[in-house]
């Protein structure tokens, strides 16, 4: 920044706070609006802080749309599927980069065609075959279509960063006596932390945003999860937009606080974890 | 290569092995008998209390049976419902339907079970005419719950501010009544653009009112073209009814809750809709009447003729683990929630009432009315079509209310498309 | 260690999983919509073969507009590459020289990424609401009021009304990406550039830009198949309405597949979407190549 003048600096500050407004002022507003009654949003006080605070709004969001219950499938779903994706990426890149064989290349190349393949595309073959293994209505029914979708991005990070490790590495533990399982686990695993962090933010990002599949392949009320539960809920409220913000601020403000909480560590490994992949 | 592909053929045969091995899932769970049905009540839903009171009745009368049942938003569950068509063992033992060519389809995969052996237990309190929207090839499929009209609601104190104490009759009292809203900076109609089946509320009746009730089952059915030049001026009126000004141009990009909304909070001096609006309105602060269209062509149609009909229903799949107890339960469920229904004024009794109707709100009883002394019906448009004339069908209807296509471009578009 | 990494009892073990949700989840489906995009079929009923009859009637219908749908994506395929991402890369550019609050910037950046499409969804709903949106209560209030329109419900404004949290609501992702990229580039780089008198620009320009093209290459491809696959935050603002003018590949095929009762054209649908990500993909790469 050193050899750059005041004017052009104050210009860059300028264009950074600005778009630092736009991505904060729909948050800010859906917390105000979240604790304003009907007047108030209709009214003249459309942006300012709410002259009456109603907490009610909170309340019929958590009693009558069950918030709380979504978003607590939400997490569950969310946490398997990340737990299961990486698993099952690490395990498959570790014979992409480590094992050898001939085709392996040809492999890579073939889970990469996942990365195109558009979600809703697949979804009645998957609702049949969900349904004859009686798994519809079931966690695992969002959880095993949510950890394949998010596979092949999985894959292509951990393939990056696993190649980077140095064979070094696998052959001082081979003789030491390690076997293949020693070496994925006391070797491998433990120094791909940084793409185990960007892998998850994509998992999650993936299932904690999907609408169509949760919405078909759910049909009890205690295991739908908060985009179907934000959507039935703006259905219910049309006309009363408080318990539709606060349904919104409690879909969102809980994953905000832990990733303002965990910013730093989130960023570090994220771009350590694009770097590689 | 090859033993790659070798490799991954054989794991795709295996998983669509393991698919297609079907397990029996038991109905019986602890020797109680389990019983599932979907429905579209959810909490908004005017006809909640209704199913709620069903449930409730239901589960004291049978108390050896699990009566589980869930509702869905209406969008999402018409999706839902298709899908597990694909998958006849997904349904659930009741599901409702609506009546018509969305519930043909069903039937004619055979995923339906036939309700005509346990109708006979129920014939007396159910007129057979009832069923009608519901029977395929003289058999019954389904259990019609309330039946509803299009109906004209108008805020009476609005059109006493331009001047009129009544609800006009023909379409040039209704155009002159309008000209007068205008006048006074009053929006006379409010219609929601987003959901299409909300123009049709206002389409229908105007080609109903143009052409004659019998016109346009025949087109509707598919037996006659849509290509009639009369239809093709009831289009152009309403687009000048637009043009004019009539219609609130903001509801365009409304949907329908958010247009009814602003017709009760005064907005608007008419809004028309289904009747099972009419318990709403009627609790609703003011001053409002139940009307129909008025005629546009009095040589092919009368006042009294009605779009409407029974069309939510009930049906039993043909998978269900024992569909002549659902059968019997559907018909039960069935009358409950007819009875609350129509006591809550979320639609007309589908069911000849038995019970005290004193307490019926005044605007359903007015709308009872109607429906007894109308001349003829007509199913709404995109209930009576199958899935994809109906969709082309509200294609058109959208172009049109967003006059994107005159009458003459819509009644050749549709006789292209459809016939 | 080479025998040992050879043995085919362990490759297959470390593979199987994947292999078995991969074939079983996406490949397997696929397939299938493949075959039944051969047939007329409502889903339910009797199958009847008819060849590629889907495939011409979808590029040669008026009425089911395919067309327009394709026409769409790839004008928002083309924004996202011409706007979003240049914007995300001026950001990541900035943020890279050591700027004071760079980690707030960043994380404040990163939000709307975090947030459910969903809930985004809900709030531009809410955003351009023609009567109580802020959008028109913003331009009533400083006297535009000939500016307010119905954004969602008018033909004109629905699609540009679309895009905007679309592309909004990833710049975040992309920056980071990108800001990963500046990051590494070795500081050596930039100082010898320095020394030789290089201004900032030239700097970004001829050091660091090329440095991360691997990263670019990745984002592009992201932002283009993204854009294809489009759909939750369309679905919730507007189905594709009015008028079809903001229908994209994704909607139609939700509708032809569970409203018009017509499962063969929605698998079709289905296959051309997945063609295209594909072709996208491989052009991207080749372009990326030949610059080399």
């Amino acid at each position: 920044m050193r050899n750059i003048s005041k004017g052009r600096r104050v210009a860059i500050y300028i264009g950074l706070i600005l778009w630092m407004l736009i991505n904060l002022f729909p948050v800010y507003w859906m917390f105000t609006f979240s604790l304003k009654s009907n007047a108030e949003i209709f009214g003249d006080n459309v942006v300012g802080l709410p002259k009456q605070w109603l907490w009610s709004n909170y309340t019929s969001a958590l009693n009558t749309g069950r918030m709380g219950k979504y978003f607590l499938n939400s997490t569950i779903v969310a946490v398997a599927t990340i737990l299961i994706t990486l698993a099952v990426a690490l395990m498959a890149t570790f014979a992409l980069t480590r094992l050898i064989w001939r085709q392996r290349k040809t492999l890579n190349k073939f889970f990469m065609l996942g990365l195109t393949i558009p979600i809703h595309a697949s979804i009645v073959p998957i609702y049949v075959t969900l349904s004859r293994l009686h798994m519809l209505n079931t966690y695992w029914a969002l959880i095993i279509p949510y950890a394949a979708f998010s596979l092949s991005m999985a894959i292509l990070v951990c393939t990056g960063f696993m190649n980077e490790l140095p064979r070094e590495l696998d052959e001082s533990a081979c003789i030491d006596g390690c076997g293949v399982w020693g070496i994925f686990f006391r070797i491998i695993v433990p120094l791909m932390k940084p793409a185990v962090a960007t892998v998850g933010i994509y998992t999650f990002l993936q299932c904690w945003n999907e609408l169509m599949f949760a919405n078909i392949f759910i049909s009890k009320t205690e295991l739908k999860t908060l985009p179907v539960g934000v959507q039935a809920l703006s259905g219910q409220y049309t006309t009363a937009w408080g318990p539709i913000g606060a349904a919104l601020v409690l879909a969102t403000f809980p994953t905000l606080f832990i990733y303002i909480f965990l910013s730093k560590k989130i960023q570090d490994s994220f771009i350590a974890g694009a770097i590689k992949g | 290569m090859k033993k790659i592909l070798a490799l991954i053929l054989a794991l795709c045969l295996v998983l669509s092995l393991c698919a297609c091995a079907k397990q029996s899932g038991s109905g019986n769970k602890d020797g109680k008998k389990t019983l599932t049905m979907w429905c579209i009540a959810t909490e908004s839903d005017a006809n909640r209390p209704a199913y709620e009171k069903a449930a409730e009745e239901f589960k004291a009368n049978h108390p050896d049976v699990d009566f589980q049942w869930e509702a869905f938003e209406n969008e999402s569950y018409k999706t839902k419902i298709k899908a597990a068509m694909s998958d006849p063992e997904s349904l659930p033992d009741i599901f409702f339907t609506w009546a018509g060519a969305f519930l043909g389809d069903f039937v004619a995969a055979g995923n339906v079970y036939c309700l005509d052996e346990a109708y006979k237990g129920f014939s007396k309190e159910l007129p057979e005419v009832m069923l009608q929207n519901a029977s395929y090839g003289g058999k019954h499929y389904g259990v019609p719950l309330t039946m509803n009209i299009v109906t004209l609601f108008a805020n009476m104190d609005l059109l006493a501010e331009a001047g009129w104490d009544h609800v006009p009759e023909t379409y040039e009292d209704l155009t002159a009544c309008c000209d007068a809203l205008v006048a006074k900076g009053i929006i006379p109609f409010g219609c929601a653009g987003k959901e299409t089946w909300c123009v049709t509320e206002y389409l229908e009746p105007i080609i109903e009112k143009t052409i004659g009730y019998e016109s346009l089952n025949k087109i509707f059915a598919g037996e006659a073209s849509w290509n009639d030049p009369d239809i093709a001026t009831a289009v152009s009126t309403f687009q000048d009814m637009i043009n004019k000004g009539y219609f609130d141009p903001a509801g365009a990009g409304l949907g329908n809750d958010e247009v009814k909304a602003n017709f009760i909070n005064g907005q608007y001096a008419f809004y028309q809709n289904g009747s099972w609006n009419c318990g709403e309105v009627n609790d609703a602060a003011g001053n409002f009447q139940v009307a129909l269209f008025p005629v546009m062509n009095a040589d092919k149609a009368t006042y009294s003729q009605v779009i409407g009909g029974p069309s939510d229903t009930l049906a039993v799949a043909a998978t269900a683990s024992d569909p002549a107890f659902a059968a019997t339960a559907a018909f039960e469920l069935g009358r409950t929630i007819c009875h609350y229904g129509y006591l809550a004024g979320s639609g007309l009794p589908a069911w000849t009432p038995d019970y005290d109707t004193s307490e019926v709100k005044k605007l359903v009883s007015d709308v009872a009315k109607i429906v007894a002394e109308s001349d003829g019906m007509v199913l709404f448009g995109d209930t009576a079509m199958s899935g994809d004339p109906a969709n082309t069908y509200l294609d058109y209807v959208s172009r049109v209310y967003g006059c994107e296509i005159d009458g003459k471009a819509f009644v050749d578009g549709l006789k292209k498309d459809i016939g | 260690m080479k025998r040992l990494y050879s043995n085919k009892f362990y490759i297959l073990v470390f593979l199987l999983p994947a292999l078995l949700l991969f074939c079983g989840v996406l490949i397997a489906p696929i397939i299938t919509s493949l075959y039944y995009s051969f047939f007329n079929w409502n889903g339910i009923g009797a199958k009847a073969f008819i060849g590629l009859a889907n495939y011409k009637e979808l590029f040669t219908s008026n009425s089911i507009g395919f067309l327009r749908a394709l026409r769409n994506s790839l004008l928002l395929a083309a924004l996202s590459v011409f706007l979003q991402l240049p914007l995300a890369l001026a950001l990541a550019l900035t943020l890279g020289k050591k700027i004071k609050g760079e980690r707030t910037f960043l994380s404040v950046y990163f939000m709307p990424v975090l947030i459910s499409t969903v809930v985004i969804g809900q709030l531009w709903l809410k955003i351009y609401n023609p009567d109580y949106g802020v959008l028109n209560v913003l331009l009533r209030s400083i006297g535009l009021e000939k500016w307010t329109k119905v954004w969602l419900g008018t033909k004109e404004t629905a699609l540009g009304a679309v895009f905007v949290p679309t592309l909004w609501q990833y710049v975040g992702y992309h920056m980071l990406l990108l800001y990963a990229g500046v990051k590494s580039v070795p500081p050596e780089l930039r100082e010898a550039a320095m020394l030789d008198g290089a201004t900032d620009g030239q700097i970004n320009r001829f050091v660091v830009l090329p440095y991360i093209k691997p990263i670019i290459r990745i984002s592009v491809i992201f932002a283009i198949t993204g854009s294809l696959k489009s759909f939750d935050l369309i679905y919730v603002l507007t189905n594709g309405g009015p008028l079809h003018s903001t229908e994209v590949p994704s909607t139609l095929m939700i509708n032809m597949l569970f409203l018009r009762n017509r499962y063969g054209m929605g698998s079709t649908i289905a296959v051309m979407l997945i063609i295209l990500c594909f072709g996208f993909a491989l052009l991207i790469n080749a372009i990326f190549k030949e610059e080399d």
